[in-house]
């Protein structure tokens, strides 16, 4: 059978998701296809509106729809505790867990000299420039514990030697190779608590 | 762990064979190309979710067909039933364990150890570094899983490190120098353990080889396994006399953007009464040799694993003389179920069947009796 153009377009584009194949990308499109109207154009427009209305925050890199994000604005935030994480998502992930109440620094992805990702890639230089001109007294590097996320952490702790800062790197509680994104909250929670300083 | 029985669809010249398995050992009988080996490919395969000839799949399904399926009854304590199933359609292969569908290597893996002798053993004893590499890093990985994780760890640094030593070569930027001081570190970290894992290994392993090759050879000649640490060194390898040789070699590392310290380069070295086999062995030594380091693998891993491997020979006979066959086929009559490939009997009187033994007859993709 052929499949129409215009199906065949919305098909491509929704197996370019993450973990989404051909037969899901089809039913999805079908899926689509049945709904009515209105419902497509909301959908049209949740999308256009990720796009124009959101960003990243000038401070931290978290995902924003104003200027700085809600973490960076609030008064309530231990301003002393800077924790480095890999991805927006993590935010997410460790916001949900309540253990944390400091800031964040979003890196935007691990070193990966395979993939091309050096750390002229990542947002270190702005994670130096904050510690200049902010009072933070601890980094807490939440990276995954995967071989990136660890060399990452390992790399960035270099750069913070001699600083009157202290380092420590979240506990390994988490699954080796696992991700924090998937990580549940109790199991984020504690390993946040029992972060580790580096020696 | 013992087989119940295998079941080959378009499999290699098989179009559809079933057998039933005795719980001793099992004689495969046929000439070459008859499709006996694929007997053993096809337990491998189920072990291991990999194909020891690393043949791809369209070589693996027969002539003309569209899929090929193997299936296999294993019991330990209880059933398991594993399924390999490939379409030529969507060039997929599937791998089912008691139904559900396994998408990691890792998590079949160690379930059923498996222990193969091949012709090509002669690799062990009369190939590279990496060769025995392989073979010692297989034998920890199936009864050790956080040696396994550890090692794809290990190789995955590895590759990093070399991508980011070239980019060095090209352009000598400081960010970069930082970040491979990052990667040394975890290079090292893991590698040590590696390097601490093996030496323990090989110590074990000894006692292993030693009893093996006086069931071949018996009297004589003592054998014994060396691993020189860090490709060369008599001391113990901690974590700062591995950064520091690392250290050592960086300028060379960068200029030819190579890896050249670590665990991933070391030997293992074969001795026979204090002579390197490799260099001094005779033809018979190496043999023996051969053949002890896989009967050692197979009486390892039963302690190990806590179960008895699935043990497959592939012409293990093929090249040696009378004298040594016959010892080992009184040796094979010590482990249990096996499954022997022979080309004919009428040549191998020496072998000491006895009634339980099955003799699986098979000619062109079938099976007699
Ligand atoms: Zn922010």
């Amino acid at each position: 059978m052929i499949i129409p153009e215009p199906l065949q377009l919305a098909i491509e584009e929704f197996s370019k998701f993450p973990g989404i194949g051909k037969k899901t990308a089809q039913r999805l499109a079908l899926f689509l296809l049945r709904r009515h109207t209105d419902d497509v154009n909301r959908f049209i427009a949740a999308i256009e509106g990720l796009k124009e209305n959101l960003h990243q925050c000038k401070t931290c890199y978290n995902i924003t729809s104003s200027e700085y994000c809600e973490i960076c604005s609030s008064p309530k935030r231990d301003h002393a505790t800077l924790c480095v994480v890999e991805d927006a998502s993590d935010i997410f992930a460790i916001e949900r867990s309540n253990q944390f109440n400091g800031k964040y620094h979003v890196l935007g992805g691990v070193l990966s000299p395979l993939s091309g990702v050096g750390p002229e890639s990542l947002k270190v230089k702005e994670l130096l420039e904050r510690l200049k001109s902010e009072d933070v007294h601890e980094v807490i590097l939440a990276l995954n514990p995967n071989t990136e996320g660890e060399t990452t952490a390992l790399y960035i702790n270099k750069l913070l030697r001699g600083l009157p800062i202290k380092v420590t790197r979240i506990a390994r509680g988490l699954p080796i190779g696992g991700d924090l994104e998937f990580s549940d909250e109790a199991t984020i929670g504690r390993a946040v608590i029992g972060r580790v300083e580096y020696t | 762990m013992i087989v119940r029985s295998l079941s080959l669809r378009n499999f290699r010249i098989h179009q559809s064979s079933s057998i039933d398995f005795s719980d001793t050992l099992n004689f495969i009988v046929g000439g070459n190309g008859e499709g006996k080996t694929s007997l053993l490919e096809g337990l491998y395969f189920l072990c291991t979710t990999r194909n020891f000839k690393a043949a791809a799949d369209n070589e693996l399904l027969r002539f003309g067909e569209e899929s090929y399926e193997v299936n296999g009854i294993f019991q330990d304590t209880t059933i398991r039933k594993a399924r390999i199933y490939y379409s030529a359609a969507d060039t997929k292969r599937h791998y089912l364990l008691d139904g559900k569908s396994i998408t990691r290597a890792t998590d079949v893996i160690g379930k059923f150890p498996v222990v193969l002798l091949t012709p090509e053993d002669h690799q062990l004893t009369q190939g590279g570094p990496a060769d025995r590499r392989k073979f010692i890093d297989s034998v920890i990985s199936q009864s050790n899983v956080f040696y396994l994780s550890t090692l794809i760890e290990y190789n995955r640094i590895i590759k990093q490190r070399s991508a980011l030593l070239n980019l060095l070569r090209e352009q000598r930027r400081h960010d970069y120098l930082v970040e491979l001081d990052a990667w040394d570190e975890l290079l090292v970290k893991t590698g040590t353990t590696i390097i601490e894992i093996r030496q323990q290994f090989i110590e074990e392993f000894n006692q292993f080889i030693c009893e093996a090759y006086s069931h071949i050879m018996p009297g004589e000649e003592q054998p014994v396994i060396l691993y020189p640490l860090l490709q060369g060194s008599t001391e113990i390898v901690t974590e700062s006399i591995f950064a520091e040789r690392l250290a050592k070699r960086r300028e060379e590392e960068i200029r030819r953007a190579a890896n050249l310290t670590g665990p991933h380069r070391d030997d293992f070295i074969f001795m026979v009464n204090n002579t390197a086999l490799k260099t001094y062995g005779s033809q018979g030594q190496h043999k023996t040799f051969q053949t002890a380091l896989r009967f050692a693998e197979f009486f390892y891993l039963k302690m190990k694993a806590g179960t008895t491997p699935i043990f497959l020979l592939d012409d293990v006979f093929g090249e040696l003389d009378t004298k040594r066959s016959s010892r080992i086929s009184e040796y094979l009559k010590t482990v249990g179920q096996a499954f022997i490939t022979i080309t004919d009997f009428s040549n191998y009187r020496f072998l000491a069947k006895s009634e339980h033994d099955a003799t699986i007859m098979v000619s062109r993709g079938s099976i007699g009796i």
